[in-house]
Formats: structure tokens, C-alpha cells, sequence
């Protein structure tokens, strides 16, 4: 699943780290979902989607 | 949530895991060989194997450094290391008491079963600790490769023992005792992290 984490994270000038310690996450975690490596369950999109105040559908994409 | 990277280490101290792993299972394979020469063998081989165990301490240490490196060490990562350790020396022991009281006791009956048992109660807490690195891991992707890393390490006990099995059966390699099973699931959850690691290299991480 592609997603726009990097982009939002680069908006806000954050490194993997600091989004990382916001979400209380590992850096690997946050680098595997970025990368598409990895697909977060759902608390943790909802997480995700909260940090950014968006949908999750706005910050994780189909295909 | 993992920790930071701190204080990892440069030089001897700062090798990687796999150097660590490769000289304890090296340590091993030369008592092995020495003991299939007949210059070890049963309670002679111990100190040697004591020995080699010693290296475990500064792999777990290296494991704790280059976790901590790529953002992965996380407190039950670290608890995990720990206890591994912990119950890894605690199987040398069990096996030194065990081969010692054989050798010098010459014991029958239900002592003889007590001590042939002892060897294998650290394995309950090999498991055990798996388990609760499950339970206690709050980081999901870091949950998700240590128990991808535990099932390639169970396919490979499964395949290995299969296959041998099989070879045993129709004769063309000789018995391995079964409590192989331990180093074989050792080195296929070691596998099972370089997998892994390969993995997230290939998608430009790490």
C-alpha cells in the first residue's frame, strides 16, 4: 500500500525520529511503513491519521 | 518505543553481531572436531564450552549496539537480548551439572532420568521468552520481524530434521542426536534476521 508519510513528514521538516518518538514507534517501524514495506493495523494508522489531523485515507493510498 | 542510538561502539568492542556469532559457533566446531578426534569428550569438553560461551556476552551486546544503530532496540528488544543470554549460559550450566554428575555418579533410575531431563529446561525458557517478547513488544513492526525471524528459524529445524530423518532411515547418514534441534532453530532465527535486514535493504532502508 503506497502512502504519504515521507512527503507530510518532509512538510513539517521532521526527521524519522521525530516522527517516530510522536507516534511512540521504533525509527525501523516508521521507515518500513514509508517504504511500503510494511502496512500499519489500523490503531496505529489511526494514529498516523490523527499526528496529521487528516483521513487515513488521505495519507494511505490503494494500489 | 525504541531507544535512541547511544554510545555504539567503535573498534573490538564495536563488532558486528555476526563476527561474535561466527567465532562462538567456530569455538564449538573446533571442540566438536576435537572431541570426534578423541582429544575431548564428555566432562573434558566442558571448560572449552564454558569458554566459548563467553563470547555470548559480547554478542549480546553487539546485538544490543547495532539494534539501538537502526532505531530497533526497543525494552522488551532489550529484555529479550537479556534473558536470552541469561537462559543460553543457563543450558551450559544444566549440561555441565548433567555430564558431570553422569561421569562421577554413574547414577541409575530416577536420578539418571533427572539429570538426561535437566539439559532441556533452559528450552522452556528459550520459549518462554519468545512468548513474552510477543506479549510484552509494544512496537508492531518490530513484533511482526522477530516473529517472521522465528518462523524461518522453525521452517529450518523442520526442513533439516525432516530431510535428516529421512537420510537416516535409508542409511546413508549416520544418527545426529536430536537435541540439535536447539543450535539448528539458533541458526535459523539468525537467518531468519539477515532475511529480514536483506528484505529492507532491497526496499533502500536501513
Amino acid at each position: 500500500m503506497k502512502n504519504r508519510l515521507k512527503v507530510l513528514r518532509a512538510e513539517r521538516d521532521w526527521s524519522q525520529q521525530d516522527l517516530a518518538d510522536r507516534l511512540e514507534v521504533s525509527r525501523q517501524s516508521v521507515n518500513a511503513i514509508e517504504t511500503g514495506k510494511y502496512d500499519p493495523s489500523l490503531p496505529l494508522a489511526f494514529r498516523i491519521a490523527e499526528l496529521f489531523d487528516m483521513r487515513i485515507e488521505e495519507i494511505f493510498l490503494r494500489g | 518505543m525504541a531507544e535512541k542510538t547511544k554510545n555504539v561502539g567503535k573498534g573490538f568492542s564495536g563488532r558486528q553481531p555476526g563476527f561474535w556469532a561466527a567465532a562462538f559457533a567456530l569455538a564449538m566446531c573446533a571442540i566438536a572436531f576435537a572431541e570426534h578426534r578423541g582429544l575431548l569428550g564428555g566432562w573434558r569438553s566442558l571448560p572449552f564450552v564454558a569458554a566459548a560461551t563467553l563470547f555470548l556476552f559480547p554478542l549480546t551486546k553487539a546485538a544490543n549496539n547495532r539494534q539501538a544503530a537502526a532505531g530497533a532496540l526497543s525494552p522488551a528488544t532489550r529484555r529479550y537480548n537479556r534473558r536470552m543470554l541469561i537462559w543460553s549460559l543457563g543450558y551450559v550450566l544444566c549440561l555441565g551439572i548433567a555430564m558431570t554428575v553422569r561421569n562421577y555418579l554413574h547414577p541409575q533410575g530416577a536420578l539418571l532420568w533427572g539429570i538426561a531431563v535437566l539439559p532441556s529446561v533452559p528450552m522452556i525458557f528459550f520459549v518462554w521468552t519468545l512468548a513474552r517478547y510477543v506479549v510484552e513488544e509494544e512496537d508492531e513492526y518490530l513484533r511482526y520481524r522477530q516473529t517472521s525471524a522465528a518462523l524461518i528459524g522453525l521452517a529450518l529445524v523442520l526442513l533439516a530434521g525432516t530431510l535428516w530423518g529421512f537420510l537416516e532411515t535409508f542409511g546413508v547418514a549416520p544418527h545426529v542426536p536430536a537435541w540439535w534441534v536447539v543450535p539448528v532453530w539458533a541458526i535459523g532465527l539468525g537467518l531468519g534476521q539477515m532475511v529480514m535486514t536483506s528484505a529492507e535493504r532491497r526496499t533502500g532502508r536501513t
